[in-house]
């Protein structure tokens, strides 16, 4: 017979917060999980549906926290919400064991995890007072994104606004920094394969998301084309993909979404790129729930290589992710943010937080 | 930077003194002739992990080899033992056909690895026991990390607190774990009575295997022959019990697929290595040219040596063995893999009990799980006495078709020295070594 349930794993109740940061607008979804005893485990998604909240209020009675893979099997909610599932029972279970996440999946693996700072500016002013204002607050690593151009198929000119602008912050980062550059999706396959030509020997981390993903064959193709590492994933919501960019050597850097994988697929997709030798970077433009959670992924994973971690202009929102979650989670020193060392995710969730930044029903 | 860059940077003066006969100027603090030897005695980040992780520390580490009677003489059980300073021990299983030896030896050569070590960042210290193995492993190395990692899976979950299966996810099903065992029938006879049995007890599932030896070509009486028997096995075992029919690599390609093609009305569950496993092309064939889905993977060392198989969609289901795999957390990123192609997973075990146990925490948790093996028969065996004599239960027996989960912590068993006494390692033997009626090697 089946043992009885823990009451400390045995979940009973479950809550979703709608957040959104005042300024940035910037918004995540706080996902609490409460066990019969009383202890509460936390995760983040974008928005969840009500249709998504009914099903994982009825998916989740008579089981245990532990059972965050099994409890997927035939639960049809959206990948967010599976993630958000999967980051509040971990929490739970390693608060359950008294051990960080990354202690529970087999970790540490490292003992930091090294961080990417996502710049955004519409200008290059704009890019370059961000980056200067990561580079002070510890950030080494910066995301740039490609100039905006309306010169579709006109790879010259956007090959010199790029090489103006990337000149430019890497004069104001300094040295020791370095450089993914963000296509985020907008180039035509030949105009970001001409860019990812022309930066060969810029030695960037990786260039992120050159084209769209709805032509596998064009993306094998950039990749091909020259030794610019390239990177792929933020709107693959369909873990195949990763499998078909793999197999078809069309990526040397994974970026699965933490909020749209959760902790455990990503580690089931990185198992997968472990195969091939390659890296995995995980996406994140997300809240400090979510940043938790991607620091254990990392201190999870054998081929782990830098996190991206939001970086809020404004003071608001800066103080709205530390009074969610505290201070120090998406502290950055030297490049590198420190992994959380309490029970589950590691991280203090402000109830008082929650509710007072919790976006009410229009 | 080029090739030739490289040789006359890095390594210029080095390449071109010898070259020229002329006096070799060496790297400073080379330790050997190898110039990329690491130059560091104590390198950085060796410490880098002491401080983060549980404070118990793996204090000793114990290789037994036991033979118990009635088992295969190949294959006397290689187990391994970790003891820490917090007084758990954890218990892994590396045992290897015909090479008992060689696998207690290789885990006795990661020793330093793990004494004073923390045994819970197990990824860590397989990463570890992998690469800085170099060589990268074979079914030797494979089997001794297996036997380690299932040492450390066992030392977590009993540090934590919890059965591993709760630490991988699971369980899919609180009852248990899907099994079969061997059909253990020669006639039709004993067939129609081992279906009595298995509706009896609720078991769903046996395993035939083929009735000789063949040779690439094969003719018609043997192919014939192998067919009707496997017809007799679905005769006599009715339309609804599941048989998977073992072709142990017997075949070539050829031969299997005209077989097989024979086969595909009988509704298998599958055939298994119907070619031997180092061409994934050749199994590739099979599989194009027949229905019945074709399993294979029990002699395949970690998710590398399985991504070929995955990447190509070659076959239906994944048998990767968690006693050489490279144990729980390699059989865990196969089934990671396997799933991201709907391929399902049977591990093979017909080893000791250790691997089978661990195996099931493996089961109970990936989505792509089919069904595990265990090599026992639906009649109780000497070994099954054994292990319940060892354990205080009866492992690997099923109920209503499936194994219960051990649901202590850890790996879910207690096993004391004292009780594998009884059995003392009886030395390694080899496999049977079979021969064509000419004296030609021929594959079992």
């Amino acid at each position: 017979m089946p043992p009885p349930l823990n009451p400390q794993l045995e979940m009973v109740a479950l809550d979703a917060f709608p957040l959104r940061e005042p300024v940035s607008r910037r918004a995540y979804t706080c996902l609490r999980l409460r066990t019969r005893s009383g202890a509460a485990g936390y995760g983040e998604c974008s928005r969840i549906s009500p249709a998504d909240l009914t099903a994982l209020r009825a998916a989740i009675p008579g089981r245990e926290a532990s059972s965050f893979q099994s409890i997927r099997r035939g639960l049809t909610v959206s990948p967010s919400t599976l993630a958000a599932l999967d980051m509040a029972m971990l929490d739970l279970l390693g608060k359950h064991t008294r051990a960080p996440v990354w202690q529970v999946l087999g970790g540490p693996t490292r003992n930091q995890a090294r961080a990417l700072a996502r710049i955004e500016g519409d200008t290059d002013d704009a890019v370059v007072a961000a980056v200067g204002g990561a580079r002070a607050s510890g950030h080494k690593a910066f995301m740039i994104p490609v100039p905006q151009s309306t010169a579709r198929n006109h790879s010259a000119t956007l090959v010199t606004a790029t090489r103006r602008r990337l000149d430019r912050v890497r004069a104001a980062a300094g040295d020791g920094s370095d450089f993914v550059l963000d296509a985020a999706g907008k180039l035509t396959p030949g105009d970001a394969s001409s860019l990812a030509s022309a930066f060969e020997r810029m030695h960037l981390l990786w260039f992120d998301e050159p084209c769209l993903l709805s032509n596998l064959t064009a993306a094998y193709r950039i990749a091909s084309e020259n030794v610019t590492p390239v990177g792929f994933g933020r709107f693959a919501a369909e873990p195949g993909v990763f499998q078909d960019l793999l197999r078809g050597d069309g990526i040397d850097v994974l970026r699965p979404d933490v909020s749209l994988h959760g902790i455990s697929q990503a580690r089931r997709i990185s198992a997968l790129a472990e195969t091939y030798y390659v890296a995995v970077a995980p996406f994140h433009e997300g809240g400090p729930i979510a940043t938790a959670a991607a620091l254990h992924l990392a201190a999870s994973l054998p081929n782990f290589f830098i996190q991206q971690l939001p970086c809020p202009a404004a003071d608001e929102d800066r103080r709205m992710r530390a009074r969610l979650a505290g201070e120090s989670l998406e502290t950055v020193k030297d490049g590198f943010l420190q992994l959380p060392r309490g029970p589950g995710l590691g991280i203090n969730v402000n109830e008082t937080a929650l509710n007072e930044y919790r976006e009410r029903e229009q | 930077m080029n090739r030739r860059h490289f040789l006359t940077g890095a390594g210029g003066t080095v390449a071109a003194g010898q070259l020229a006969g002329t006096p070799v100027r060496r790297p400073p603090l080379s330790f050997c002739d190898c110039a990329l030897q690491p130059q560091a005695a104590a390198p950085a980040g060796a410490g880098a992990l002491a401080d983060f992780g549980s404070k118990v520390r793996i204090t000793n580490l114990k290789t037994f080899g036991v033979t118990i009677p009635g088992a295969p003489p190949d294959r006397p059980y290689v187990f391994v033992k970790l003891e820490t300073d917090a007084g758990l021990v954890g218990w892994g299983e590396g045992t290897l056909e015909g090479k008992a030896g060689a696998v207690m030896a290789c885990i006795n050569d990661f020793r330093e690895f793990l004494i004073g070590a923390d045994p819970v960042p197990v990824e860590h210290h397989w990463q570890s026991m992998y690469v800085h193995s170099f060589y990268r492993a074979g079914p030797v190395m494979g089997s001794a990390i297996s036997a380690l990692d299932q040492a450390l899976w066992d030392l977590r979950g009993k540090i934590l607190g919890v059965p591993v299966y709760k630490l991988l996810g699971g369980p899919n099903d609180p009852e248990g774990v899907r099994g079969y065992y061997i059909a253990n029938a020669r006639t039709l006879d004993d067939l129609k009575r081992l279906r009595e049995t298995a509706r009896a007890q609720g078991i769903t599932a046996f395993k035939g295997g083929l009735p000789s030896y063949y040779e690439w070509i094969e003719t018609n009486q043997k192919i014939s022959e192998a067919i009707a028997h496997v017809q007799m096995l679905r005769e006599g075992l009715g339309p609804e019990i599941d048989i998977a029919v073992d072709f142990h690599a017997k075949t070539s390609p050829t031969v299997a697929s005209v077989i097989i093609k024979e086969l595909d009305p009988l509704q298998l569950l599958w055939v298994e290595e119907p070619c031997p496993p180092e061409n994934v092309w050749a199994m590739a064939k099979i599989a194009r040219r027949v229905t019945t889905p074709i399993a294979t993977g029990e002699r395949l060392v970690a998710a590398h040596g399985v991504r070929e198989l995955v990447e190509q969609s070659v076959v239906d289901i994944i048998q990767t063995d968690t006693n050489h795999v490279g144990g729980i957390t390699a059989l865990w990123k196969v089934a990671a893999m396997a799933n991201f192609s709907s391929i399902s997973m049977a591990p093979h075990a017909c080893e000791g009990p250790i691997g089978m146990l661990a195996s099931l925490h493996v089961d109970a948790s990936i989505p792509n799980f089919l069904i595990q093996e265990c090599c026992g028969q639906a009649v109780p065996q000497t070994r099954d006495k054994v292990w319940e004599e060892w354990f205080g239960f009866p492992a690997m027996r099923m109920v209503n078709g499936k194994y219960p989960l051990p649901e202590k912590p850890g790996l879910g068993f207690d096993l004391s020295e004292d009780a594998l006494k009884k059995y003392p390692f009886a030395g390694t033997r080899p496999m049977a070594r079979v021969f064509h009626k000419d004296g030609s090697v021929a594959e079992w």
